[in-house]
């Protein structure tokens, strides 16, 4: 079995060892970081840390050192947004700390995107995200979209206020057919069954997944206005997203 | 003693305004009042008020005849016509959606990336916003003497969320915390100026709204940006204050107590034994009816019982946790006024609350 002590970086390691609780997340944790080079371990440390300079810095040098840009994704800015998420999700850190930690990460992307992009390596799917129309709460929306750029995914976001018709138009003028929605109001909760219905008036209905989240709703209430998933937070987010992708691959 | 020998006196002892006051300072009351702290309005109100959303957001008549539907028609013990988010945001510049019947207002533009380029402008009080706002304060108050008004500011934390955006607020808190205490000490009179201005139009007590609430930022963070400022409004807000803060805030109602608020509207998440107990008598407490499952899903006995839950845990008053959906039935807040009623009937050492309602044949027991 893999140890703590096989994890050069101290930070990761005292990070894990302090806010880690789950057995499989601790494993899963130990095993990738002792794995992952001292020099991807590092930019997960700044990542975790909410230092875009460094992050910055580290990631251009690791691709001037000819590390491949798939590898500094996993597991330098992947791999330490996952222990953010995890404290999030845990109450260690709070919003600020997951939007310092997300900036951090955007500036490790900026060198890495338009690599890949160049090099044709397919993300592992494309979402679209929206607040459902009538509600402005989006920082959670927003935490999720974070997320689930960290965890390798193409997002689409069509910010708040989001109409049936909009989501329509973005699946028109897109490949994406992964469509989250989320609302925090109980008053614009509906408008995720209406918008629903609208990809079905469309024809569109099967061709695309739903998920839906935001504090008021719950799984039952994603059931019942049709939708493919529910998630609780923006793990479960990434978790839910990354599974009906496989539905919608193609 | 029968209902023959002593026929009911009819007339509370106190005024809806008393009781409201009394109980916001800890003090005795005939009954526990049962209020509108943030707004109760529903689309059913817009009815019976033929005053609807988004209109009575800027006409003074409207919006008074809207508020007044919290007393006359729910039998609550506060009205409260600032129901949206806007007052302060919009007569500062920032851009308002004001939303439709049946959806709320909410900012759609931010302003400010410099806390130096603020300042409050000279017409501030004299803007759309303020205009109605304070006139329908002003028309309450003649028209409701014994009926408590509620004013609503929203604190220059809040303000700031709308002024530079949340993220934006948010993210500064770490990486430039001066300029956040700078933001904090500009935008302060504004809410300062609204309080003021709200109390001298004829509103009894302000409901200070700042959301540093768990879901949002730690307990610390509270302490270290607002706590000191929560202090010194108290010193110049000159009238009874209310923190509203949402969320979960159980691991800083000990700071709002130090910060010297007189009571503390709360939300469902938070357990109001717990918040009682930490709260003790150095702050009361208001709150805490569920907004989704209980009084937009739920029914009158849903409501009901779970008003009779928050007053039993010893709180001063009952209010919806927050601003209750629009699609929220009356039938259901009706539950307020009476929980109210009854727990205070079954508190009174002689067993019974006076009320002006005729006793009901059989309900009397
Ligand atoms: C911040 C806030 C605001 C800010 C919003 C700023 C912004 N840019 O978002 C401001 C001050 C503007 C605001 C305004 C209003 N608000 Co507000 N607000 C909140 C507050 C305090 C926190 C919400 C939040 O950001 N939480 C933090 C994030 C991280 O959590 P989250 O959104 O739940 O997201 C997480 C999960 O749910 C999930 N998730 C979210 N979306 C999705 C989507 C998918 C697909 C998935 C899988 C998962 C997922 O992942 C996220 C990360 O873990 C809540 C209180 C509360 N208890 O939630 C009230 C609250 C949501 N607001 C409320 C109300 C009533 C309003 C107003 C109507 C107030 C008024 N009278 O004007 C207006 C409405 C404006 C509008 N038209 O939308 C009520 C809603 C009641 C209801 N259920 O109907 C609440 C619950 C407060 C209350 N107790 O009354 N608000």
């Amino acid at each position: 079995m893999v140890q703590l002590s096989g994890i050069a970086n101290d930070t990761i390691r005292a990070e894990i060892e302090e806010f880690l609780e789950r057995p499989e997340e601790i494993e899963r944790n130990v095993e990738l970081f002792s794995r992952a080079s001292p020099e991807m371990q590092d930019i997960a440390a700044a990542l975790i840390e909410g230092d875009n300079v460094t992050v910055d810095r580290l990631t251009s040098k690791a691709l001037a050192d000819g590390v491949h840009a798939l590898e500094i994704m996993d597991d330098g800015l992947i791999a330490g947004m996952g222990i953010v998420g995890i404290k999030f999700r845990e109450g260690y850190v709070f919003v600020p700390e997951v939007l310092v930690s997300a900036r951090a990460m955007k500036a490790g992307m900026a060198h890495i995107e338009p690599i890949l992009a160049a090099s044709g390596v397919e993300p592992i799917g494309t979402v679209i995200m929206g607040t459902v129309q009538g509600d402005l709460h989006d920082i959670g929306k927003n935490l999720c979209i974070m997320m689930l750029r960290g965890g390798g995914f193409t997002v689409i976001d069509l910010g708040v206020n989001t109409s049936p018709d909009e989501f329509l138009a973005a699946v028109k003028d897109s490949e994406a057919r992964l469509i989250g929605m989320s609302a925090l109001l109980t008053t614009t909760m509906p408008n995720m069954a209406r918008t629903v219905e609208a990809f079905k008036d469309a024809g569109l209905r099967e061709q695309v997944r739903f998920m839906v989240g935001g504090a008021p709703v719950t799984p039952e209430f994603g059931e019942e206005v049709g939708a493919d998933g529910y998630g609780k937070d923006a793990l479960a987010c990434v978790a839910l997203a990354k599974q009906l992708a496989l539905d919608v691959r193609r | 003693m029968t209902e023959e020998q002593y026929p009911r006196l009819s007339g509370e002892w106190m005024t809806p305004r008393r009781r409201f006051l009394s109980a916001l300072y800890g003090g005795r009351v005939d009954k526990v009042p049962a209020m509108t702290l943030s707004s109760v309005i529903t689309l059913e109100a817009m009815e019976i008020a033929d005053a609807a959303f988004p209109e009575a957001h800027l006409d003074a008549e409207k919006m008074a005849r809207l508020a007044a539907t919290a007393h006359e028609n729910l039998g609550l013990d506060t009205v409260m016509p600032v129901f949206h988010s806007q007052l302060e945001a919009d007569a500062l510049d920032a851009s308002t959606w004001w939303g439709t019947k049946d959806n709320w207002p909410a900012v759609d533009d931010h302003v400010l990336t410099d806390p130096d380029d603020f300042k409050v402008p000279s017409d501030y009080l004299e803007r759309r916003s303020f205009r109605a706002a304070l006139g329908a304060i002003r028309l309450l108050r003649k028209r409701y003497p014994d009926v408590g008004i509620v004013g609503k500011v929203y604190g220059a934390w809040s303000v700031g969320f709308h002024m530079v955006g949340i993220e934006n607020f948010l993210m500064d808190t770490i990486l430039d915390p001066d300029k956040i205490r700078r933001y904090l000490e500009v935008l302060l009179p504004a809410s300062m100026m609204s309080a003021h201005a709200q109390l001298e139009a004829g509103a009894d007590a302000i409901m200070w709204c700042d959301h540093a609430n768990r879901e949002l930022v730690s307990p610390d963070m509270y302490r270290d940006f607002l706590l000191e400022m929560h202090q010194q409004i108290q010193a110049e807000v000159g009238g009874p204050s209310i923190l509203h803060c949402c969320g979960e805030t159980t691991d800083r109602i000990d700071y709002f107590a130090e910060a010297g608020w007189d009571c503390f509207h709360f939300e469902s998440q938070v357990d109001p034994v717990k918040a009682k107990e930490i709260a003790g008598d150095r702050m009361s407490l208001f709150g805490n009816i569920n907004n989704p499952t209980v009084l937009f899903s739920g029914t009158y006995e849903d409501c009901y019982e779970a008003c009779m839950t928050v007053l039993n845990a010893g709180v001063q008053g009952v209010a919806p946790e927050g601003s209750v959906p629009l699609g929220t039935k009356m039938e259901v807040l009706a539950a307020l006024a009476d929980s109210a009623r009854d727990y205070s009937n079954a508190h009174r050492p002689d067993g019974r609350f006076v009320t002006h309602d005729p006793p009901v044949a059989g309900s009397d027991s």
